[in-house]
């Protein structure tokens, strides 16, 4: 790579956030001292640099003064990275010639107990910052152009809703399903909390809307076959059944998976679980009821008591579904209470281990509560015991609301109320996709938080319960959620993405392959120029993760703002020596930047103290004047890495002796 | 392993435990509850037993006995499942469980039936005590229909049954707590330390005073003398004394007729108590005072009516024999006095006032066990 020109006049702005950074960290030294850095222009402590007036003087400075770099030491760049860049803009320097130090989060929080400590390490952390910007690029947002349609996968309430909102705001859909008929786990549905509607109602009601809209296509019976491209310009391979071999491509500025759940599905056996048995899941038993009218009977007999057995498959402390389903509770009581609405004198009980009908629902808890329904709570490691006798099962529990005592129950029924898991081809879907799967096999966000429905993939967004459990309601919101993202990114014409991204030196760059092989994103590609094949970074797709970089044998693989030289900068710059006029007493070692060169030191007295005999630590203590318990912590280190050995114990078989290794006794 | 029954709960319903199975088992009842201890199941584990239909498992506990129904728990119940009442409830379904008739069963669980067994046991009082006072001008005429004889064998046949009922009662009630006796539990306290606990208990009804203590509680800043566990003192103890001052009078044969008799002096005493006790009763449970006084049945009202009703009479006999006035109306006030106080002993065991037995017998069992 060609040598780069360092940054000559730099700007350096202490933070003290109010005191938050100032009461801990020396600001003012910091500033003296970095004041006398080469290529610093301006070295100035702030009150709160993110303010209105520090920001227009910031802008002045970089005017008037013509810094061509600028380096902010504050909090954390999650929180004012843009701000800053935002300020670089305005005053005409390229964003990327500004880099945020980290001394709040890093240094006076983190060390408030060590104030001393804080301010070296914060010295050493301006200083790489200060070597960065100076090897910093100006560089220039990736620009893509952005198609305006959307494809859709999955068309239950989720992926339909979504549908419907993304048409509405003009953009073209297309809605791909893989069963013959729209609704997903909504279809054929009886009556769902907590409209009481019936679910089959639902999907009618979203696909009367979908008619009405001609930008939305459905495909039914229909499987994504391909994905290539990147935000902006996906092109989406579909696969329709009805039509053998039939693939159709779809252009794509993004793509939403809704793509759900599927209720577990008990174990032959599990809680007596098994075909022909009046065992069933909660699946079955609301087709029963909605299917049943005047009285309820399951294989020719009235029920009339039924045991719902709760957490089926879910909040397995060993097994794989660790989390809870969290609509289950609410759902098998509203069923509860849909058949005491529907029939006469049924009496239900309820096996659960703990009851979480959260927000409004909780009413539905107590409603049935009310109506008679008896809860028995037993405990994971004891679940109750299902045996089915003649026309009736005989169900019983270590029941811990009545001291644990062992209860037997006969019912008509039992039902087994099951959770939601992944859906068995998610992994098909996040390979096409190169969507992240969680350890709960359920795709995941970027942040739960933060970033709910986007994936680490740019331009590839979740909605509903293919994300982690959901009920109606939530699936819903997620999704227009995701809706309303996704039409903030595609209604510009072009999309600007951040320019941070493998950069490849075409003459170095020999063509092994290898950086291909680890990239995540399929972004590295062969092209030809010059007649020489080389690797080539599709940058929209890039998502600037490094990974290639250092695999590269010829090292022809740069990541931009990650650059060797703004790495190697950092590194000196940390570890320069730092004189600071800090209080005594408090610091522990003096002169270098957070201690960092304390374990050296301590571990050459410790070596020079055993070169005469075997010690044991309170003697090596003793006589390096130091606590016993950081003697131990590094003697024991350099057990480990074989620096000393255990030479016995002592006299008093008390101590083991150390001596340093391959030392004669 | 113990059989859970689906439909007890609903039957538990008819003995006024109205919506308990709302309960979801918090434990506020048994945290707010100051006669909770480590060997009592406050009064949550109750609910439980109920919910569940293990009917013996009531039957064989002390606790619905040792609550004095201070309220506490159903003013503090967070779904509104009234505790408070539900443990009266079972009080009133063990009463009808231990008497061996089923006829307490029948009287609890519907109103009209409880009325017309009331009246017809008033009817047939009426009869028996005119066979008692033959110089009363209706007395003659009933003889002319029934022989006398035939009237005094059944009332003395009826009084043998309610006597053998209340026995029975009493069995049946030690044999059922002791059956499911936890093993663990010891006999620790002897008999007779049992025995004066219980006496110690029942003169100063320490326990009931602990009630209704709470920071918040209606009673905290009310003066002692309207505190409900003094107007239970006053009602039991005044009963207790009219029934000793009434057997000595019925013993001494109306000796003398003055007020100064030392009988008729623990009689106007007691009487006093009684009428004091029974008005504030049927005040607070008039006025809903607290929750514990705002759920009153059939069998609540009757005691107390009935209570107040023979002070009252009483009184007014007490008064016409010290002023020699003895006419119609006095004979009708003897007739009612009568009836009453004779119908409260013939239902004892068949009534709520089977409650100062089976309190009795739970306080001694608790007090043996206690350690």
């Amino acid at each position: 790579m060609e040598e780069k020109k360092k940054k000559q006049r730099i700007g350096v702005y202490i933070c003290h956030c109010g005191g938050n950074i100032s009461d801990y960290v020396d600001v003012e030294q910091l500033r003296d001292i970095v004041g006398q850095e080469e290529n610093v222009a301006v070295s100035k402590n702030v009150m709160f640099a993110c303010a209105d007036s520090n920001q227009k003087e910031m802008i002045k400075d970089i005017q008037e003064k013509q810094l061509d770099g600028i380096v902010v030491a504050s909090c954390s760049p999650k929180l004012h990275l843009h701000t800053f860049r935002g300020v670089a803009e305005r005053a005409g320097l390229n964003p990327y010639n500004y880099v945020q130090v980290n001394v709040r989060e890093q240094c006076s929080w983190a060390h408030s107990d060590h104030p001393d400590q804080a301010s070296y390490k914060a010295a050493g952390l301006i200083r790489a910052g200060i070597r960065r910007v100076s090897s910093s690029e100006a560089l220039t947002n990736i620009e893509v152009k952005a198609t305006k349609s959307v494809v859709v996968i999955g068309a239950g309430v989720a992926g339909m809703r979504a549908a419907i909102d993304l048409a509405r705001m003009g953009n073209q859909v297309v809605l791909v399903e893989k069963e013959p008929v729209a609704g997903g786990q909504m279809a054929g549905k009886g009556p769902v909390f907590p409209t009481n509607q019936k679910g089959q109602e639902l999907v009618d009601t979203l696909l009367g809307e979908i008619r009405k809209l001609s930008k939305i296509t459905l495909f039914t019976s229909a499987t994504v076959d391909k994905v290539t491209g990147s935000i902006g310009n996906f092109k989406v391979d579909v696969r329709v059944n009805g039509t053998p071999g039939e693939v159709m491509s779809f252009p794509a500025g993004a793509i939403l998976v809704t793509t759900g759940y599927e209720s577990y599905a008990p174990k032959e056996g599990e809680y007596g679980f098994t075909e022909g048995s009046r065992v069933i899941t909660m699946k079955e038993f609301d087709k029963l009821v909605d299917s049943s009218n005047g009285s309820l009977s399951y294989q020719g007999k009235a029920v009339k008591t039924i045991a719902y057995i709760y957490c089926v498959g879910m909040r397995q402390t060993k097994g794989e579904n660790k989390y809870c389903s969290r609509s289950c509770c609410t759902a098998a009581i509203h069923s509860s209470i849909t058949v005491h609405e529907k029939f006469k004198g049924i009496k239900a009980f309820h096996l659960y281990r703990d009851i979480r009908t959260y927000g409004k629902n909780e009413i539905l808890y107590e409603k049935s509560s009310k109506l008679g329904d008896t809860y028995l709570m037993y405990q994971e490691k004891e679940p109750p015991q299902v045996v089915q006798g003649k026309n009736i099962v005989n169900v019983k529990i270590k029941d811990s609301l009545t001291r644990k005592r062992e209860l037997e129950l006969d019912a008509d029924l039992v039902v087994l109320v099951t959770g939601m898991v992944p859906r068995k081809d998610s992994q098909d879907i996040a390979n096409k996709l190169k969507i992240p799967i969680g350890s709960d096999k359920f795709f995941n966000e970027i942040h739960p938080k933060l970033r709910p429905v986007e994936t680490v993939i740019n331009g590839v967004f979740l909605g509903g319960s293919c994300q982690g459990p959901k009920n109606i309601t939530e699936s819903v919101q997620s999704a227009m959620a995701a809706s309303a993202k996704i039409n903030a990114i595609i209604r510009k014409d072009t999309l600007e993405l951040e320019p941070i991204v493998a950069r490849i030196d075409a003459e170095a760059c020999t063509w092994c392959g290898k950086c291909q092989e680890v990239c995540e994103y399929d972004a590295i590609f062969q092209i030809e120029t010059n007649g020489k094949v080389v690797a080539s970074v599709n940058d929209p797709v890039c998502k600037g993760c490094g990974i290639c970089a250092p695999i590269c044998p010829a090292d022809a693989i740069d990541i931009a703002q990650y650059t060797n030289d703004e790495i190697e900068g950092m590194i000196d710059g940390f570890s320069q020596q730092v004189d600071l006029n800090v209080e005594k007493g408090k610091s522990g070692q003096e002169g270098d930047a957070g201690g960092m060169k304390d374990f050296p030191q301590i571990w050459k007295s410790i070596m020079e103290d055993l070169l005469e005999e075997p010690k044991t630590i309170p003697q090596i203590a003793a006589s390096l004047q130091q606590p016993s318990e950081l003697v131990t912590w590094h003697l024991m280190t350099m057990n480990k890495y074989y620096i000393v050995e255990s030479a016995g114990i002592d006299d008093n078989d008390e101590y083991f002796l150390y001596k340093l290794k391959n030392q004669a006794k | 392993m113990t059989k859970i029954d689906p439909h007890f709960a609903d039957e538990l319903k008819k003995y006024g435990a109205k919506d308990f199975d709302a309960c979801f088992n918090c434990g506020n009842c048994t945290a707010i509850c100051t006669l909770t201890e480590k060997s009592t199941n406050f009064p949550r584990m109750m609910l439980r037993l109920g919910m569940l239909g293990l009917k013996k498992d009531i039957l064989a506990s002390r606790e619905p006995w040792l609550c004095y129904a201070c309220g506490d728990c159903s003013e503090t119940c967070p779904r509104q499942a009234g505790p408070g009442q539900y443990m009266a409830a079972i009080r009133r379904y063990a009463i009808s469980a231990y008497e061996p008739t089923g006829l307490t069963k029948l009287m609890f669980k519907s109103n009209p039936i409880f009325v017309f067994v009331t009246l017809l046991i008033a009817v047939f009082l009426g009869f028996f005590l005119f066979t008692l006072k033959p110089e009363y001008e209706v007395s003659r005429w009933i003889f002319a229909y029934l022989p006398y004889a035939v009237i005094h064998n059944m009332g003395l046949v009826i009084f043998g049954f309610t006597g053998l009922s209340m026995i029975w009662g009493a069995l049946s009630m030690i044999l059922n707590l002791n059956r499911n006796k936890d093993k663990k539990e010891k006999s620790d306290v002897s008999f007779f330390k049992a025995l004066s606990l219980v006496i110690s208990e029942l003169t100063t009804l320490k326990r009931y005073q602990n009630c209704d203590t709470e920071e918040d509680s209606f009673w905290k800043e009310k003066p002692w003398y309207v505190k409900p566990w003094l107007v239970h003192w006053a009602i039991m103890w005044g009963f207790i004394g009219l029934l000793v001052a009434t057997s000595l009078d019925f013993i001494l044969k109306d000796p003398v007729t003055t007020i100064w008799w030392p009988s008729r002096i623990l009689g106007s005493i007691a009487g006093l108590f009684m009428v004091y006790g029974t008005s504030l009763a049927i005040n607070y449970r008039w006025k809903k005072v607290t929750k514990a006084y705002s759920e009153t049945s059939a069998a609540d009202w009757t005691f107390l009516w009935f209570l107040w009703i023979a002070g009252i009479t009483g009184f007014w006999l007490e008064a016409s024999v010290a002023f020699g006035a003895d006419n119609i109306a006095t004979q009708f006030i003897f007739l009612v006095h009568t009836v009453i106080s004779m119908e409260l002993v013939l239902l004892f065991a068949f009534s709520k006032f089977a409650h100062a037995l089976y309190r009795t017998l739970a306080l001694f069992f608790h007090f043996r066990n206690q350690g």
